[in-house]
């Protein structure tokens, strides 16, 4: 029986209470020794009879930790009196900090019990939650390296951070009104008002109808009470964008059908917007003119306070960003940049070292991977080498692989402008420092154009690391499994190998050797980007007949331009050739007149979804070409039989449920082809329009009749937040 | 690997091409040489700066608003000489001209040419013609080379942190007028080219101020002269859209095709790095030339090395070299 004995576990072991968690176990088996912080590991020194007892119990962990190993060594010498907390030490960094965690029951209790310590303090936190990632600058996880460094303890906190009865036991964050950060109420120009307490008079002020700037806990939002939505879209210049809010859960259940899973995802401790279907689809229009509605539930104890002081039900609570450009952190820039859309800011200063958009789930489906799910860590066996996937350029993250582990950054955003190629530049030092990395390969898109390709590029001269690119859509599927299988990846734009825009596509193989098997039509873009932006242009392109151009016509196209745009269609003078699923959806959109411009990120294709939502499909006749022996789903047929029931007055909903659903059974159709021919029993979806409800479930069924197993990965987002780690995996393969 | 179009287009892919035609030992007499890739050569003789250039031209069409080939001809050496600071003397032209073509065609062309000369004072003293096939030849080619004498060169990597930078002029106007006339766009108006000699504009700008570096945004248009200024400095370079002169319909013309206007070629444009303290003067001289009515101060050069466009809705946009074909990025 072994009564002593060195233990160390490795993995997500840090800012998760573990040590105290240690600690209370030694006290309970009556151990004596010694815990300490090695960076990504704990080394525990235990002398006790009930050692194994010892062992069994730390070896679960704390809630937020994850264990990757613990392995038990010899220990000599003789044991202490007692059990100890030693200072954190430096050693391996293999594993990760955990991601911010929304605030404990515990601790709400601690904010609202009078004559608690805590009672009515914003910030209050404990070992098991609060900011963790957003708040670090280095590992190992501890005071002096938090942005809480600051914030000195006071003696009360100093006595529960010592105490190891306590819960705030090393708790990093610990803080209280005595000695923690505070919060302001400001102008938006950045100068105080005079109040005595922000959250009620901030609360007072949403409830009139003000706009206000509220710093969180990875960056502000702009929030605003519902009867203020249209004035903010107005400000904000986003007038048709749906917004999330944040609500109480009983004020969500009335908003919003909410499933069980869906009920676990908004209470989880990542706290995500969920998107949710109304039970009225026409119902708060003002903040949703889709059937969804995306909801998140308060997360910090600055939201749970103002809650409570707030009258109105619900705030609309959006990042204060520009479309693009990334999450405002510091009250300089937010009382720069956010002066004419807010009338107050109400901020704190406590420090935001990492910036971390909320996260969005849908369907159980990551649509963001950002706050609480993010840096994401999986473990994976790439081989020895240090791996960088940089991303794609929209809705972009970036991964990095070392020693079994690939870590997945918060969302970056769209890489089309300096302020977030420096995003990307800083995410990437960022965790890097934090983990140690460096990179033998890093991978990038095919895009030529891209930021991010040009960013790998330098980055790979300066390093002398290998340059790998690879497309956009084999990234996607090698995301969703590296086993072999039939791909679908459907998806907006992907830059091809033959130089075309991809976006709709079938693979045959496993990862890196995808085939390109099957994809829809190619059609032309008219004016390339421009098309993406006016979807009409793009259902021209697809049927360039008269009966499109007097459609165009009577929907006050002015004569000359239709005349351009005909004639570019004809000489095809800057158009570019894509099979994207994405903009076939835009041009169907279109065609029902559903939406004339893209003003937001996917708008034609999720108002088409939304109408499809109230309407019915039927089976419509699909039409299957080839082209240069890949099998090709003819998308003009499906658009033109659109068009005929359109004309023969078929209800605008049931037309667009059925373009949805004939579109997904064109693609698994030919997914499930490709798997016969091949003798491949399995299909992997992922791109972003199987965030689309209609087309995956109708792909997915498709593919459960033919009797193949089907794929999807729910740990990483289906749209281009898969890419950076799509590209790690195939890095893995290729780079060898 | 063989020539492509792309190769010819500009930017980067023609890069790669150059790289293979400027491998010479033999490439500099003195001065600044082919090596530099700038607009001209300088070879300095007898204690004078003499700038030397040359430029073949196949525009199609050969007649379009605003000009024709034997005035693009005439231009086109012309300012490769006057932004090197050089003014014009002496041009040759060599004509390859295939069966067929007409000869009252010639005549205007040779009638454009001499107008350019006259209105930048220069003269074309020396030439050369061949008559090729039909099949060789789908259309004319002329070359033309120049020497003019710089008192000052002027080149295109002196641009200096905190420099203004200034074009003379609208900008896209040339290559959205072929585009349209040649593939028959009807933009409701006709569309100008902008082609012009540009010695005397540059002469009177260069008398007004401190020039610290010239180039004439002509294949690959602003975008791609603004970043190979900032390339050869060693800088970057900050504009501010609002402030970048494009007409009217040039703009509304680019737009309803999904071009940049900063990406088609000018022929009648400079743009220059000027001493801040000058900048206004160099503005006033400039404007009170004919072709330089429109010019306006555009931009600062920054410490870095990109090309960033503050746009008019207060977002940043990096300006890239552009490519021959679109490529949607536009997930
Ligand atoms: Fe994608
Ligand atoms: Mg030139
Ligand atoms: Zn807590
Ligand atoms: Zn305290």
């Amino acid at each position: 029986m072994r009564t002593r004995g060195t233990i160390i576990i490795r993995g997500i072991v840090q800012g998760v209470g573990f040590r105290p968690f240690v600690y209370a176990k030694a006290h309970e088996y009556g151990m004596r020794g010694t815990v300490k912080n090695l960076g990504s590991e704990v080394e525990i020194a235990a002398w006790g009879d009930r050692f194994r007892e010892f062992l069994d119990a730390v070896s679960h962990g704390t809630p937020l930790s994850r264990i990757d190993s613990v392995d038990v060594f010899d220990l000599a010498g003789e044991p202490p009196d007692s059990f100890t907390i030693l200072e954190s030490g430096t050693g391996s960094r293999s594993g990760f900090i955990p991601a911010d965690v929304a605030t404990c029951d515990a601790c709400l209790a601690d904010i609202t019990t009078p004559g608690s310590r805590y009672e009515g303090y914003w910030a209050t936190s404990c070992v098991n939650c609060g900011p963790r990632y957003s708040i670090i600058t280095a590992i190992p996880y501890d005071r002096e390296r938090t942005s809480m460094d600051v914030f000195p303890m006071c003696s009360p906190c100093e006595r529960e951070y010592t105490d190891p009865a306590c819960r705030r036991h090393h708790a990093q964050t610990i803080a209280c009104s005595i000695c923690g950060p505070h919060l302001a109420l400001l102008n938006p120009g950045g100068t105080p008002v005079p109040c005595a307490d922000p959250i009620r008079d901030a609360a007072a002020l949403l409830d009139a109808g003000k706009i206000l700037a509220i710093r969180g806990i990875g960056g502000f939002h702009i929030a605003c009470i519902e009867e203020s939505a249209a004035e903010l879209k107005r400000r904000l210049g986003r007038t048709e964008q749906p917004l999330a809010v944040m609500a109480t859960l009983g004020v969500t259940e009335r908003i919003a059908d909410v499933s069980e899973e869906e009920r676990a995802q908004l209470t989880s401790r990542e706290r995500p917007i969920v998107v949710l279907r109304k039970r009225d689809p026409e119902s708060h229009a003002s903040i949703s003119n889709l059937h969804t509605i995306g909801v998140m539930l308060p997360y910090t104890g600055l939201h749970h306070l103002l809650f409570a002081a707030l009258a109105r039900p619900l705030l609309i609570m959006t990042s204060a960003n520009m479309p693009g450009y990334p999450m405002i952190t510091d009250l300089a820039q937010a009382s720069g940049r956010l002066a004419g859309q807010v009338d107050y800011i109400l901020t704190h200063n406590r420090p935001i070292v990492n910036r971390c958009d909320d996260s969005v789930v849908r369907d159980g489906y990551i649509i963001r991977l950002s706050r609480g799910f993010a840096p994401r860590r999986a473990a994976i066996d790439l081989g020895p080498r240090g791996i960088l996937g940089v991303g794609p350029e929209l809705n972009a993250n970036i991964t990095i692989y070392q020693n079994g582990f690939a870590v997945t950054s918060p969302h970056v955003g769209n890489v089309r402008n300096p302020p977030t190629l420096a995003y990307l530049q800083e995410t990437v030092e960022n965790i890097g420092e934090i983990i140690g990395a460096r990179y033998d390969t890093i991978v990038h898109d095919l895009h030529p154009r891209f930021l991010s390709t040009r960013y790998a590029r330098e980055l790979a001269e300066a390093t002398g690391a290998q340059l790998l690119a690879v497309q956009h859509h084999r990234a996607h599927i090698a995301a969703a499994t590296r086993e072999e299988c039939i791909g679908i990846a459907i998806d907006g734009v992907g830059y091809g190998d033959d130089g075309t825009i991809w976006g709709g596509e079938i693979f045959a193989g496993r990862v890196p050797d995808y085939d390109r098997v099957a994809h829809l039509e190619v059609v032309p873009m008219p004016g390339g980007d421009l098309a993406t932006r006016f979807p009409e242009r793009m259902l021209y392109g697809i049927m360039p007949t008269e009966e499109i151009r007097d459609l165009l016509a009577s929907r006050g196209w002015p004569e000359l331009e239709l005349g351009v745009l005909e004639k570019q269609v004809e000489k095809r003078f800057n158009v570019a050739d894509t099979s994207s699923t994405g903009r076939l959806l835009d041009a169907a959109s279109a065609l029902l007149g559903l939406c004339r411009e893209r003003t937001y990120d996917g708008e034609p294709a999720v108002k088409l979804e939304s109408a499809a939502y109230r309407g019915r499909a039927a089976a419509w006749d699909l039409a299957f070409t080839g082209r240069d022996g890949r099998e090709v789903f003819s998308t003009r047929s499906l658009l033109a039989e659109a068009y005929r029931r359109m004309q023969a007055g078929e209800r605008v909903v049931d037309i667009a449920a059925s373009v949805q659903y004939n579109l997904a059974r064109g693609v698994a159709a030919m997914a499930v082809r490709a798997a016969e021919e091949r003798g491949i029993g399995r299909v992997a979806l992922s791109g972003g329009v199987a965030y689309n409800h209609a087309i995956r479930e109708a792909i997915r069924q498709e593919i459960l009749a033919a009797g193949l197993e089907y794929v999807i990965n729910p740990d990483y987002p289906l749209g281009d937040g898969c890419i950076s780690y799509g590209q790690v995996v195939c890095g893995g393969s290729l780079g060898e | 690997m063989k020539v492509n179009l792309m190769h010819g287009a500009g930017g980067e892919v023609m890069g790669e091409l150059l790289a293979t035609i400027t491998n010479l030992k033999h490439n500099n007499a003195g001065g600044i040489g082919l090596e530099s890739l700038d607009d001209g050569a300088v070879i300095p003789l007898n204690g004078q700066n003499i700038v030397f250039t040359t430029d073949s031209h196949v525009v199609s069409p050969i007649f379009f608003p605003g000009g024709d080939i034997g005035r693009i001809a005439v231009c086109g050496t012309v300012n490769d000489l006057a932004v090197m600071g050089g003014r014009p003397i002496a041009l040759s032209c060599g004509m390859i001209i295939p069966e067929g073509f007409d000869v009252a065609d010639l005549e205007r062309i040779v009638a454009s040419m001499d107008e350019a000369l006259g209105e930048c004072g220069a003269n074309l003293v020396t030439g050369d013609t061949k008559v090729l096939e039909r099949s060789a030849l789908d259309g004319i080619v002329i070359n033309t080379a120049g020497i003019g004498v710089a008192e000052t060169v002027v080149r295109d990597n002196g641009l200096i942190v905190g420099d203004t930078i200034i074009t003379s002029g609208t900008l896209g106007d040339h290559g959205i007028a072929i585009m349209a006339h040649r593939e028959g766009f009807d933009f409701g108006g006709q569309i100008r080219s902008d082609v012009s000699p540009l010695w005397t504009l540059i002469e009177d700008a260069l008398a007004a101020g401190d020039i610290h570096a010239m180039k004439d945004p002509t294949r690959g248009g602003f975008a791609n002269a603004i970043n190979e200024m900032a390339h050869k400095s060693g800088t970057g370079i900050v504009i501010e859209e609002e402030h970048l002169p494009i007409r009217k319909n040039v703009r509304s013309a680019a737009g309803m095709l999904g071009i940049d206007p900063l990406e088609v070629a000018n022929e009648g444009k400079v743009l220059m790095g000027v001493a801040p303290g000058d900048a206004e003067a160099v503005l006033a001289a400039l404007r009170s030339h004919p072709y330089g009515r429109d010019a306006a101060i555009i931009g600062t050069v920054v410490e870095g090395k990109s090309v960033v466009m503050r746009t008019a809705i207060g977002g940043e946009r990096f300006i890239e070299p552009p490519v021959g074909d679109p490529v949607p990025r536009v997930c």
